[in-house]
C-alpha cells in the first residue's frame, strides 16, 4: 500500500506544478471555503456511494482530490481551474450524458453553480470524503450491497394464481405453472408410473427398484396413485440408502478424501468418520442448521456427542502438503485457512469468499479485511486424532446397570459392617484365631510419615497403602519415616498396587500405567538417640515382575546408578499388583525401638512414580518370603491397646472406627464380601473408544513430516496480508464475519457469546456457526436458499440458481426467485428438516411430469428453464456402479467404517477409500470430482473410455456373469424377460426379445465351437452386459 | 461476453449442431456443462485464437530439478570461485539447511557447439549437436524450494494442489485430433523409481472436466484401463455383442429422436471399439525400422526405456495426440535428477538416459517434417544451487531462484539464449522469466492467448497463468 500512496503523491505533485498561478494560494483558499459550504457535503451525499464508497463506477473514485484528478475510465473528472473543461461539471449540469447523479434528482442549480466555482478555484478538498480512505481505500459495505437478491431476508409471497389448477399438486406447482403459463407453455403430462418410480429410486436412494418393487407400485398406483406415490416416497426417504445417496452430494462439496494429497499423499486413516457422520445425519434427518453448526463447531457445541466431533472432519478434509520447508510453514498455514473458509463459503453460503484473499472481491461485496477477519475464526483449529467413545449411550446404559449392582453390594457390605462388625471384633479379641495371633510374616507400615519432595499427595487407604492423588510430578523423591519396637528386622517389602484411578489401572502413574523406581535406600537410628543414623545394606532383591533383567530390573533399583536405571513393570506387569522385597545384609534394630527411614527415588522416566505404594517389614529369617501373610501395624498397636480395655465404649469414636477398619481386613467373612465388591469394581464397564480425526483446538496435532523441522501447525494470530502474501503482514486481525450478511445493527459480539468455564477451545467457531445460522441478523437466509437450491438441483438436474456454488454477482440469477424463497421458508418452518422438503418436491406435479420432448415447447424454452418437462439425465458414477452391483445380485449393503481402494469392492461406492493420488478409475471415468475444492455440480461427459469400461472392465464382466448365473435356470425366453425386468425395470418388446434371443443362441453356438462347456452361461453374460450398456440403464427420464 | 450472449440465444439443437460442426469455441465448455449438454464432442478439434505455430507438445520433464550450472548454463566464474563461501547465503534456500557447503564448480567440462556457439556440458554429447534448433531460457525462477509445490507450479501454474495442468488446458483449448487415442498422454519412469511427487495431480484436470486430464500410460502391464476385451471373448463375439447393443440403443433413440446425448453415447461405443486396436498399435515401437529404433537408442540398455517413450511420443503425435509428457526419473534423490548427493554421478546417469533418445526424437521429427509443428519442452521443476551440499560425494540442493528450460520445434527461434543468471548461476538476474511466462509462451505457440483461455469455476474465470504471464517473444520466431 505504501507504494500505491507514493505513486498517487507523485501524480498530484506533477499536476499541482502545472497549475500553479501567482494567486494560487488565494484561489485555493476560496475554493476550500466553497467546498466546506456545501460542495463537500453534496459529494458525500450524492456521489461517493458509487464513486469510491464501496463501488467505483466508471473506475472513478472521488473520495480524495488525487483520485478525482486521476479520473476514471473516461479520463480526468476535473480540470482544476476550468469547470467547463471538466467532465464532472458537464455531467452534473446535464450538458453531457450520462447525467449525474445517475440515481435521484438533478442537483439544484445553485449547487451546480457552486461546483463550477469550486472547480474554477482549483477544486481543493477540505477533507477526504470517506474516513476509510485514510486507511487505504478499502471496499465499504453499504445497505445497498445488502439489497442484492441473495443477501436480503427471505421474501414470503403468497403462492401465485394459476389458470390450470388441475395441474397443481402442491404450492411448488403454483410457482412453476404460473411462469409456464406466462410463457404460453403447457407442462407435459404425468410420467408413466414405471418411469416415475425409477426416477424416484435413482433420485432418492441411487439404486434401481427391484422387479417386485416395480410390480407392487404399479398395482398400488392403479388403485390410488397419490397414496401409492406418498407411500413409496416415505419408504425411500426412510431407507438407509438415502443417506448414502445424498451424503455423496454433500461430500463433493466438502472436498472429502482420506489422504493429505501433495508429496507423499499420506493416508488419513481416521477421516472416514466424517463421511459416516454425513450419512447418519442425513438418515436421521438432522436439522440442516445443526448439520452446518456441527461441521463448523461440533466440538464446541456438543462436545459429548461423538457425531458432533465426527462432523468437524469437514474443516480438515482439504489437501495439505505433507512435506514442508521452513520457508513454506506459514504460507501453507494461510493456504489451509483459505481452504477451510473457502470450502465453507462455497458449500454453505454459495459465496466465493476465497476471491477476497489477495484483494477486495472483484464482484461481490467482500472486502479483503472481511476475509481475514473471517479466517481468524480458524486460526488455532487443527487436525487431531482423538479416542472417542462412538456409543456413549451404550456405555452409559452399561454403567447404569453396573452401578445398580455396585450400590447393592456396597450397601449390603455397609449394612453388614454396621450390624455385625463390632460384635465380631469383640469375639475376635476374646478368642483370637490362631493365624492372627501375631503369626504373620510382614508387618505393614501404615502408621508412618510420607513426604514427597515435589508435592505429590498421599491418601491413606484402609489396607495400609497410600493412594497418590493430585499433581503427578516429573520426578520425585519420597521420604518415609516410622517408629517401631522391633529389633532384628531382616527385610523390607515395597508393593506397587493397582488402582482404577490410574491409567490402565497402574500400578504406576505414567500414561502407560508403568512406574520406575530408580533407587531405594533404608536408614535406621535408635529411638533414644544412642546411635547415629546408618544406612542399611540391601541384598537379594526378589520381585513378582520386572520389565527386563537389565536397566529396568528390580536389582537395578539398588545398583550403583541412582537415576537412569530402576525397577519397572511394563510389558506384562501393567494393571496388576506388583511386589519387590529386599533383604537386609544383617538383621537390624534396637531394643528400645528404632526409627526407620526409607527413601524412594523416581528419576528414571518422566512422571513414572508408583501410584499406590505399601511398605512392610519382616523379622522372618532369611530368605524372606516374597509373599506371605501380613498385618497392618496400626492394627497391632490397637489390638494391644484393646486388650487392656474392658469394652469398646472406652474408645473414642475415631479410634474405634480405625480399629474396626483395621480389624475387618482380618475378618474372613468381611474379606469374602469385600472381595465380591472388589471383583465387581474391577468389572466396571469402560467405554470402547475408536480413533477419530477431528478438527479442534488444543489437542495434539496429527503427525507431520515437518514436525522434526519444528513445523508449528498453526499460528496464534492471523494478520491482514498484502496481496495474500504471508511475508507482507499488516495488522493482527480480530474475528469477524461478512459484513454484507450482517443486518440490523448486529455486530460480531452478538454472536460471540462468552465461552463457558469448561472451554478448551476459543469458541470462535461456535460464534461463526451462530452467525451462519442466524436467520434474523446473520447469514441464515442465504444458508437456507443455498441448500434448498441444491436439493432442487439434484432432483431436477439444474438449480433454480444454476450456479449452485455461486450466489454472488457473477452467478446466475434465480429462474424462480419466489419459489426459491418459498422453499427456503418451508425449510426453516419445518425446523430445517430436509426430508419434508424432499417429499414436497417429489410429490409436486412438476417433478412427476414426463420427459417427453416437444419441439414446439423447446422453441420457447430450449433449456427447459421453466420446467415443461423432466430433463433426462445420465446417472453419476456412483449410481451406475452401485446399480450394476445391485441388479447382478452382488451388492453388499454393509454401511459405514473404513473404506477400501479395491476397485472390486462390492459395497456402495461411497465406501471407497478416497486417496487423492489413487482415485478409483471407474469413478473418475464418470466425472466423479477430484476432491480438491468443493464441487456443486458435476459435468456429465460421454467419452469412449466409458464405453471401454462397459465393454471390457473386469467388474462389469463379473456382474454380467453373476446375473447370468441367475438367468441360467430359466429357458432363454424367460431369461430375457427376467434380465430386462431386473436391469431396466421393464419387459422387452417383441422385437427386442427376438433380437436378443437370436443373439444368445449365436453366442452360445460360438462358445460351443471353441469348446467351452459353460457356453450358455457365457452367452447369457454377453446378453447381460448388453443390458448394462443400454442407454436406458444409465439415463433416467 | 458477446459470444456468450449470442450462444445463450441459440437453441439447444442449433448449439449442438454448431459444436458438432467443429465450430465450438473456447470457453463454450463451461456453458455446455451448466446446461448438462456436454458430450464427447468436447474433445473435437477446436480453433485456437490465432494461427498456431505448433499443433502438439512433447514435454520431457526432467523430474527432480536438474542443475543449470552443470547442464546448459555455463558459468566460468563459478570455477574460479570454487570452494569459496557464498556470503549472505540464506541457508533455508534449499531443503537441507544444515548441509550448506561452499561454491562448487561443475564437475563437467563445457564446450561450444553449433553456429550459435552454445556452451554445453559434456553429459549431452548428442543434444549438443542440436543447439542451433533450441531456444534456451536461463532466467527461469519459481516459488517453492520443495518438490511437489514446484512440480505443481511448473505443471499447473500455482504451487498448490488442485489446478489444471498445462496439458489439460491445451486439450481444453484445442481439443483432440485423434478419435481413437487420448488427447493428453503421460508416461512415467518405467524402471520402478516411482512417480513424480504429487503423483497424478501433476497431470490432473483440477476443476476442468475430467475429460481433460492426462491419461497415464502405465509403464508395465496394461497401459490403460479396460483396453482389452474379456479373455473368453473373441473379436467376432464382441462385435456381435456391440451390434446388438447398437441395435437396441438405436431403437431407443428412434423413440427419443431429440435426445442428442443418446446418439453421442451410441457413437462412443464405436470409438471405444476402435481404441482397442489403435492404442496398442500406437505403442508398438517394435514395428519401426531398425535404423529408427537405433536412432532413439532402443538398442542401448542405458537409455532404451526413454527411447521407447520418445518413439511412442512421436507415434502418438503422428496419430493426433495433442500433448505428451515424459517424466525422466521417478521420485526424489538418486531416483531422479534430484542430485543431493553425488551431483556428478547423478547427472551423468540421467543425462545418459535421455541424451540419445531426445536427440533422436528431434532428429526424427525433423526428417519427417514434423518438427515445425511440434513443440518439445525440456526442463524440471526448479534448478540447483551453485554451492555444494556437503557429503562424501558432494551434491547440490534445490534452488528455486534459477533454472534452465529449452524448447525446440514449431515456432521456436533456434540458437537463441534468453535471460541470464548471476555470474555463479545462483539467481536469475537478467530478463527474469516466471513459470507463468513460460506457460504463456507455450500457449502462444499453440495459437492461444493465455489471457483469453479461461474457465468459469465457482464464480471466477480461471486461467493457467492466474493473473500474470508474459509471452517471451525473443524465443519465438
Amino acid at each position: 500500500m505504501a507504494l500505491f500512496i507514493a505513486m498517487l503523491t507523485s501524480v498530484s505533485i506533477g499536476l499541482a506544478q502545472a497549475e500553479v498561478t501567482p494567486d494560487h494560494a488565494k484561489r485555493m483558499a476560496k475554493g476550500l471555503a466553497i467546498f466546506r459550504d456545501g460542495v463537500g457535503q453534496a459529494m458525500k451525499q450524492r456521489c461517493v456511494k458509487c464513486h469510491g464508497g464501496g463501488k467505483i463506477r466508471g473506475e472513478l473514485d472521488i473520495t480524495t482530490r488525487n483520485l478525482l484528478l486521476k479520473g476514471g475510465s473516461e479520463g480526468p473528472a476535473v480540470v482544476p481551474g476550468s469547470a467547463k473543461a471538466s467532465r464532472l461539471f458537464r455531467l452534473i449540469s446535464h450538458v453531457e450524458k450520462p447525467h449525474m447523479p445517475a440515481k435521484g434528482e438533478k442537483l439544484p442549480a445553485g449547487l451546480i453553480a457552486k461546483f463550477a466555482e469550486w472547480i474554477d478555484m482549483g477544486a481543493p478538498y477540505g477533507e477526504v470524503l470517506l474516513d476509510s480512505k485514510l486507511a487505504g481505500g478499502e471496499m465499504q459495505i453499504t445497505d445497498s450491497d445488502r439489497e442484492y437478491w441473495a443477501f436480503v431476508p427471505l421474501k414470503m409471497t403468497s403462492v401465485p394464481k394459476v389458470k390450470n389448477s388441475q395441474w397443481v399438486s402442491n404450492e411448488i406447482d403454483h410457482f412453476v405453472l404460473s411462469k409456464l403459463e406466462a410463457a404460453g407453455l403447457q407442462p407435459n403430462n404425468p410420467a408413466q408410473h414405471r418411469a416415475l418410480l425409477r426416477r424416484l429410486y435413482f433420485d432418492i436412494i441411487g439404486l434401481p427398484p427391484a422387479p417386485e418393487e416395480v410390480a407392487n407400485f404399479l398395482a398400488a398406483a392403479d388403485g390410488n396413485p397419490r397414496a401409492a406415490l406418498e407411500s413409496v416416497v416415505d419408504q425411500l426417504l426412510n431407507s438407509p440408502h438415502y443417506g448414502e445417496r445424498w451424503g455423496r452430494h454433500w461430500l463433493d462439496l466438502a472436498r472429502y478424501a482420506d489422504s493429505f494429497g501433495f508429496e507423499q499423499d499420506t493416508d488419513r486413516n481416521h477421516a472416514y468418520h466424517y463421511r459416516d457422520f454425513v450419512i447418519k445425519a442425513l438418515n436421521n434427518d438432522m436439522p440442516y442448521n445443526q448439520f452446518v453448526r456441527w461441521q463448523i463447531a461440533g466440538d464446541e457445541i456438543a462436545p459429548e456427542n461423538p457425531l458432533a466431533l465426527m462432523a468437524t472432519g469437514f474443516l480438515g478434509a482439504g489437501v495439505f502438503p505433507t512435506q514442508l520447508t521452513e520457508k513454506e510453514f506459514e504460507s501453507a498455514r494461510y493456504d489451509e485457512l483459505d481452504d477451510m473458509v473457502g470450502t465453507m463459503g462455497t458449500a454453505m453460503l454459495g459465496m466465493t469468499i476465497g476471491c477476497a484473499r489477495c484483494h477486495d472481491h472483484k464482484f461481490d461485496p467482500i472486502p479483503t479485511r472481511d476475509y481475514y477477519r473471517l479466517i481468524t475464526t480458524f486460526a488455532t483449529t487443527i487436525r487431531s486424532e482423538i479416542d472417542v467413545d462412538l456409543n456413549p449411550e451404550v456405555t452409559k446404559a452399561d454403567l447404569a446397570k453396573w452401578q445398580v449392582v455396585h450400590d447393592k453390594l456396597a450397601a449390603g457390605l455397609a449394612r453388614w459392617e454396621k450390624e455385625s462388625l463390632r460384635e465380631r471384633l469383640v469375639a475376635w479379641v476374646k478368642n483370637p484365631p490362631a493365624e492372627s495371633a501375631g503369626k504373620f510374616e510382614w508387618l505393614v507400615l501404615d502408621d508412618l510419615k510420607i513426604k514427597s519432595l515435589n508435592g505429590a499427595v498421599f491418601k491413606r487407604q484402609g489396607d495400609g497403602s497410600f493412594l497418590l492423588t493430585g499433581n503427578n510430578p516429573k520426578d520425585d523423591r519420597w521420604v518415609i519415616t516410622t517408629e517401631l519396637k522391633s529389633k532384628a528386622l531382616t527385610g523390607i517389602r515395597i508393593e506397587a498396587l493397582a488402582h482404577e484411578s490410574m491409567k490402565h489401572n497402574g500400578p504406576g502413574r505414567a500414561d502407560n500405567g508403568n512406574f520406575a523406581l530408580s533407587d531405594i535406600r533404608v536408614f535406621i537410628e535408635s529411638l533414644d538417640g544412642g546411635s547415629k543414623r546408618v544406612a542399611v545394606k540391601l541384598t537379594n532383591p526378589q520381585t513378582t515382575f520386572e520389565q527386563n533383567k537389565e536397566g529396568l530390573s528390580v536389582a537395578s533399583s539398588i545398583d550403583a546408578d541412582k537415576k537412569k536405571t530402576g525397577w519397572a513393570v511394563d510389558q506384562g506387569g501393567i494393571g496388576k499388583d506388583q511386589t519387590a522385597v529386599f533383604e537386609f545384609a544383617e538383621p537390624v534394630g534396637f531394643a528400645d525401638g528404632v526409627k526407620l527411614t526409607v527413601e524412594l527415588d523416581f528419576f528414571t522416566n518422566t512422571s513414572h512414580t508408583i501410584g499406590r505404594p505399601r511398605l512392610a517389614i519382616t523379622r522372618h529369617p532369611k530368605p524372606v518370603p516374597l509373599k506371605g501373610s501380613a498385618q497392618v501395624a496400626s492394627v497391632t498397636k490397637l489390638r494391644a491397646a484393646f486388650k487392656d480395655a474392658d469394652n469398646l465404649d472406652e474408645f473414642s469414636e475415631k479410634d474405634l472406627q480405625m480399629l474396626l477398619r483395621a480389624y475387618r481386613t482380618l475378618d474372613r467373612e468381611w474379606l469374602k464380601r469385600d472381595a465380591k465388591l472388589k471383583a465387581h469394581l474391577a468389572a466396571k464397564p469402560k467405554p470402547q473408544t475408536t480413533k477419530v480425526q477431528i478438527s479442534s483446538e488444543g489437542y495434539k496435532p496429527m503427525k507431520h513430516h515437518a514436525d522434526g523441522r519444528g513445523f508449528p501447525h498453526f499460528y496464534k494470530h492471523v494478520h491482514l496480508l498484502r496481496r495474500g502474501d504471508s511475508r507482507q503482514k499488516q495488522e493482527k486481525m480480530m474475528q469477524g464475519f461478512l459484513r454484507v450478511l450482517m443486518r440490523g445493527a448486529k455486530d460480531e459480539e452478538k454472536w460471540q457469546q462468552p465461552k463457558p468455564n469448561w472451554a478448551r477451545t476459543s469458541f470462535r467457531r461456535k460464534a461463526l456457526a451462530n452467525w451462519l445460522t442466524d436467520i434474523d441478523h446473520g447469514a441464515g437466509p442465504l444458508l437456507a436458499r443455498v441448500i434448498v437450491n441444491r436439493l432442487w438441483k439434484h432432483h431436477f438436474g439444474r438449480g433454480i440458481v444454476n450456479t449452485p456454488n455461486d450466489f454472488g454477482l457473477q452467478g446466475e440469477v434465480p429462474t424462480h426467485p419466489e419459489l426459491l424463497d418459498f422453499l427456503a421458508g418451508e425449510l426453516i418452518n419445518s425446523g430445517w428438516r430436509l426430508k419434508p422438503l424432499h417429499k414436497k418436491i417429489v410429490m409436486s406435479y412438476v417433478y412427476g411430469q414426463s420427459a417427453d420432448f416437444s419441439q414446439d415447447k423447446s422453441q420457447v424454452d430450449a433449456e427447459n428453464r421453466l420446467y415443461w418437462r423432466c430433463t433426462p439425465r445420465r446417472l453419476e458414477a456412483e449410481p451406475i456402479r452401485d446399480s450394476l452391483l445391485k441388479v447382478s445380485g452382488l451388492l453388499d449393503t454393509t454401511m459405514f467404517g473404513k473404506g477400501t481402494l479395491d476397485p472390486l469392492m462390492k459395497r456402495r461406492s461411497i465406501y471407497f477409500q478416497i486417496k487423492r493420488s489413487k482415485l478409483i478409475p471407474t469413478m473418475q471415468l464418470f466425472d466423479s470430482p477430484e476432491p480438491l475444492v468443493g464441487q456443486g455440480a458435476r459435468p456429465s461427459t460421454i467419452i469412449s473410455p466409458q464405453a471401454l469400461m462397459f465393454m471390457n472392465n473386469a467388474q462389469i464382466r463379473a456382474a454380467a456373469m453373476s446375473l447370468a448365473g441367475k438367468l441360467e435356470t430359466e429357458v432363454n425366453s424367460q431369461a430375457v424377460m427376467v434380465g430386462y425386468q431386473t436391469v431396466i425395470g421393464r419387459a422387452p418388446s417383441l422385437r427386442e426379445k427376438q433380437a436378443t434371443l437370436v443373439f444368445i443362441s449365436k453366442q452360445e453356438e460360438s462358445y460351443c465351437e471353441v469348446g467351452r462347456n459353460d457356453a450358455r452361461k457365457l452367452a447369457l453374460a454377453d446378453f447381460a452386459q448388453v443390458l448394462f450398456g443400454l442407454n436406458e440403464f444409465v439415463y433416467v427420464n | 461476453m458477446d459470444e456468450i450472449r449470442e450462444i445463450k440465444n441459440l437453441t439447444r439443437r442449433a448449439m449442438l449442431q454448431r459444436c458438432g460442426m467443429g465450430m465450438g469455441s473456447l470457453g463454450l465448455w463451461s456453458l455446455l456443462q451448466q446446461e448438462g449438454l456436454a458430450g464427447q464432442r468436447t474433445l473435437a478439434p477446436k480453433h485456437p485464437h490465432f494461427a498456431p505455430k505448433a499443433k502438439s507438445v512433447i514435454w520431457i520433464f526432467t523430474n527432480g530439478g536438474p542443475s543449470q550450472v552443470d547442464t546448459w548454463d555455463y558459468k566460468p566464474a563459478l570455477a574460479k570461485r570454487d570452494g569459496q563461501t557464498l556470503d549472505g547465503f540464506d541457508r533455508f534456500t534449499g531443503f537441507f539447511a544444515n548441509s550448506v557447503g561452499g561454491l562448487m564448480k561443475s564437475p563437467f567440462e563445457f564446450k561450444q557447439y553449433g553456429q550459435c556457439g552454445k556452451h554445453v556440458s559434456s553429459i549431452f554429447p548428442r543434444l549438443a549437436k542440436q543447439v542451433d534448433r533450441m531456444a534456451f531460457i536461463h532466467s527461469g525462477h519459481t516459488e517453492s524450494n520443495n518438490h511437489s509445490p514446484a512440480l505443481f507450479m511448473m505443471n499447473c501454474g500455482l504451487p498448490r494442489m488442485g489446478y489444471p495442468c498445462v496439458g489439460s488446458w491445451v486439450t481444453y483449448g484445442l481439443g483432440s485430433s485423434s478419435d481413437s487415442l487420448p488427447a493428453f498422454v503421460v508416461m512415467s519412469d518405467p524402471k520402478g523409481r516411482g512417480l513424480p511427487k504429487g503423483h497424478a495431480a501433476n497431470w490432473g484436470a483440477g476443476y476442468l472436466p475430467s475429460v481433460y486430464q492426462g491419461t497415464h500410460f502405465r509403464p508395465t502391464g496394461d497401459p490403460i484401463d479396460n483396453l482389452y476385451r474379456p479373455r473368453e471373448m473373441n473379436p467376432d463375439q464382441q462385435r456381435r455383442q456391440l451390434d446388438l447393443l447398437r441395435h437396441l440403443n438405436q431403437k431407443h433413440l428412434d423413440a427419443n429422436p431429440y435426445e442428442e446425448e443418446l446418439a453421442a453415447r451410441i457413437e462412443s461405443f464405436e470409438l471405444a471399439y476402435r481404441m482397442q486396436s489403435a492404442a496398442p498399435e500406437a505403442l508398438a515401437v517394435d514395428q519401426e525400422p531398425k535404423h529408427i529404433q537405433k536412432l532413439y537408442g532402443l538398442d542401448d540398455d542405458k537409455c532404451k526405456h526413454i527411447a521407447s517413450q520418445c518413439l511412442t511420443a512421436r507415434r502418438m503425435i503422428e496419430r493426433g495426440v495433442r500433448f505428451v509428457q515424459i517424466y525422466s526419473g521417478g521420485m526424489e534423490n538418486q531416483r531422479s535428477w534430484d542430485g543431493h548427493n553425488d551431483i556428478k554421478g547423478n547427472h551423468s546417469q540421467f543425462a545418459a538416459e535421455t541424451d540419445k533418445p531426445v536427440a533422436g526424437l528431434i532428429a526424427d521429427l525433423a526428417q519427417r517434417g514434423l518438427l515445425n509443428e511440434t513443440l518439445i519442452v525440456w526442463g524440471g521443476e526448479f534448478g540447483r544451487l551453485p554451492i555444494a551440499q556437503k557429503g562424501s560425494k558432494p551434491g547440490r540442493d534445490h534452488n528455486p531462484h534459477a533454472y534452465t528450460n529449452w524448447m525446440v520445434g514449431g515456432g521456436i527461434n533456434g540458437g537463441v539464449s534468453y535471460g541470464e543468471t548471476d555470474e555463479i548461476g545462483h539467481k536469475a538476474a537478467v530478463n527474469k522469466v516466471t513459470v507463468n511466462d513460460l506457460h504463456a509462451t507455450i500457449l502462444h505457440l499453440l495459437g492461444m492467448d493465455h489471457e483469453r483461455l479461461t474457465y468459469r469455476y465457482n464464480g471466477r474465470d480461471f486461467r493457467l497463468t492466474d493473473v500474470a504471464g508474459k509471452v517471451i517473444r525473443e524465443v519465438t520466431s
